[in-house]
């Protein structure tokens, strides 16, 4: 594996990502609305009141982790990998003697930069409008880390499998409107996990999708009991490594069938 | 009669063109159920934790997400695709294209604005209509005629702002061939898929003065649960007369500024 080469492929994307900035910003603030309008309509629902053990200023405060918390383990380069094999611009990767993946961590890297040089400030503004409540304990904010961490790879290698499918099908790209939707619904955006009707809830804690975005902020939120964070990691890491045999899998079948053609 | 006549025209060269992709059909029809699904199912957690937020109750409010993907597939039935062909760097301004629009013996704006159809948002119209019947049969009250005709009035008035704005959108392409306008507003439309009566007092004024898309949604759902006023009736049309007066000039000024390719 050339790791320098790696190393130098993400400085690299990273600075020509901030120079077109202005579009990126743009992407940020579509892809931060969704959760903003539930932050809102959630905070106003709760009142003075709590819904589901949650008043007004939890929500706020769980809607704002989220904002972040969704930035940062969103993947777009799995809506670009498909692009590349159904173009038939994926010769120029694998002539290179370094792992496509890096081209993928590149722009993840890149991304993440961006997008937080317009998130933080934002949401930061938004927590002094809308005054968020955090009980924040030491045991909480470490167990974050590594959830924010395995969050963000399961949601890549999750999003990254699907899209190598590309190799078969032209329009694999439909199953990630298909993930993106269930995230929506499982993953604490429409609702934090606890306050879904009984059936989701259960769907949400079996499949993958909570432990891509909503768990990291229960954890942080401290919404969870010491067994829901235990049983939270299991699930997390028993996804990550079905995810990360599939997209192993599936690259190494598929791009014997790659044929560097269009179509 | 004759602009009538030329829409239909418009309507079936793009239906032809179309039907040429069947994948792109069923894919399609995916997008649309997530959307449905994902809309419906955001109401139905929100009011199963809640009975009535400022007025509003799950019948009302899925009342109004109705007219949101009413009013959303309209949009993508005929405004959104004939005014957004204009705008970016392959749009018909940048290149030149634009010429021929110019050319032909109608009136420009009418062209710009009704000449490129997506027929397969009519299924997201149905759907949009399923919904809206659904709730009007929950609602508490019997939906009386004056209610239906307020209701058919205000969402033409709603469609009419819609249009205005996306005619200045339009328009400002004449000074700048970005489509990053359109991008922020579709972030902001978003937030009509609920009822303003949800936001705090700061966001409501915004959505109602600066950038009216509130009033495209809320305005109608409450015209057909009868809790509309005379004055916001006839505010919501002086509003939407005005508007469209001021994007008609607006682009006709665009229009002067118009030099053809390479200027």
């Amino acid at each position: 594996m050339n790791h320098r080469g790696g190393l130098a492929l993400i400085r690299a994307t990273w600075a020509s990502w901030l120079q077109h900035r202005g579009f990126f910003f743009i992407l940020a603030f579509g892809w931060m609305i969704p959760p903003l309008i539930y932050l809102l309509v959630w905070s106003t629902a709760a009142g003075a009141r709590t819904l589901g053990g949650l008043n007004r200023s939890e929500f706020v405060a769980y809607y704002l982790v989220l904002i972040l918390v969704n930035q940062l383990t969103y993947s777009q380069t799995n809506w670009t990998v498909g692009d590349l094999i159904r173009y038939g611009q994926m010769n120029r990767l694998l002539v290179r003697p370094l792992s496509p993946l890096y081209d993928a961590l590149a722009s993840e890297v890149a991304g993440k930069v961006v997008y937080m040089v317009f998130d933080v400030p934002i949401v930061a503004a938004l927590a002094l409008i809308l005054r968020p409540e955090l009980h924040l304990t030491p045991r909480n904010a470490l167990a974050f880390i590594p959830a924010l961490g395995l969050a963000w790879m399961l949601r890549f290698f999750w999003g990254y499998w699907i899209a190598l499918l590309a190799f078969w099908a032209t329009r694999a790209d439909a199953l990630l409107a298909v993930q993106d939707a269930l995230i929506f619904l499982l993953a604490g955006q429409v609702a934090p996990v606890a306050l879904l009707p009984v059936g989701l809830r259960s769907a949400a804690i079996v499949l993958p999708f909570r432990y891509m975005v909503g768990f990291p902020v229960e954890v942080l939120t401290g919404q969870l009991d010491t067994s829901g964070l235990w049983t939270g990691f299991a699930f997390q890491a028993g996804w990550l490594v079905i995810a990360l045999t599939l997209s192993a899998l599936v690259w190494r079948v598929g791009v014997k069938r790659y044929s560097a053609v269009g179509g | 009669m004759r602009y009538l006549r030329l829409i239909v025209h418009f309507a079936r060269a793009s239906f032809q063109e179309e039907a040429a992709y069947q994948a792109n059909f069923y894919i399609g029809l995916l997008h649309s159920l997530l959307n449905l699904a994902t809309g419906v199912l955001g109401v139905l957690v929100l009011f199963g934790q809640i009975e009535t937020v400022n007025g509003w109750n799950l019948a009302a409010t899925s009342a109004l997400l109705g007219v949101y993907l009413v009013v959303s597939a309209l949009r993508s039935l005929f405004l959104g695709p004939s005014l957004e062909a204009l705008a970016g760097m392959d749009g018909e301004v940048w290149t030149g294209q634009f010429d021929f629009t110019l050319l032909r013996p109608v009136d420009t704006q009418f062209l710009a604005s009704f000449r490129k159809w997506h027929p397969f948002a009519l299924f997201d119209l149905v759907l949009g209509l399923g919904v809206l019947g659904v709730a009007v049969t929950q609602l508490s009250q019997a939906l009386t005629a004056t209610h239906l005709i307020a209701f058919l009035v205000t969402l033409m008035t709603g469609v009419t702002i819609l249009y205005a704005i996306l005619l200045v959108f339009a328009g400002l392409v004449f000074w700048s061939p970005g489509i990053l306008f359109t991008w922020v507003f579709d972030g902001l439309f978003q937030m009509a898929r609920y009822p303003l009566g949800l936001y705090p007092g700061w966001l409501r004024l915004v959505l109602t003065w600066v950038v009216p898309v509130g009033v495209i949604t809320t305005v109608p759902a409450q015209a057909l649960t009868g809790t509309v006023s005379v004055e916001v009736l006839a505010g919501s049309a002086g509003l939407a007369a005005a508007l469209l007066v001021g994007a008609s000039v607006l682009f006709r000024f665009g229009l002067r500024r118009y030099a053809s390719a390479s200027s």
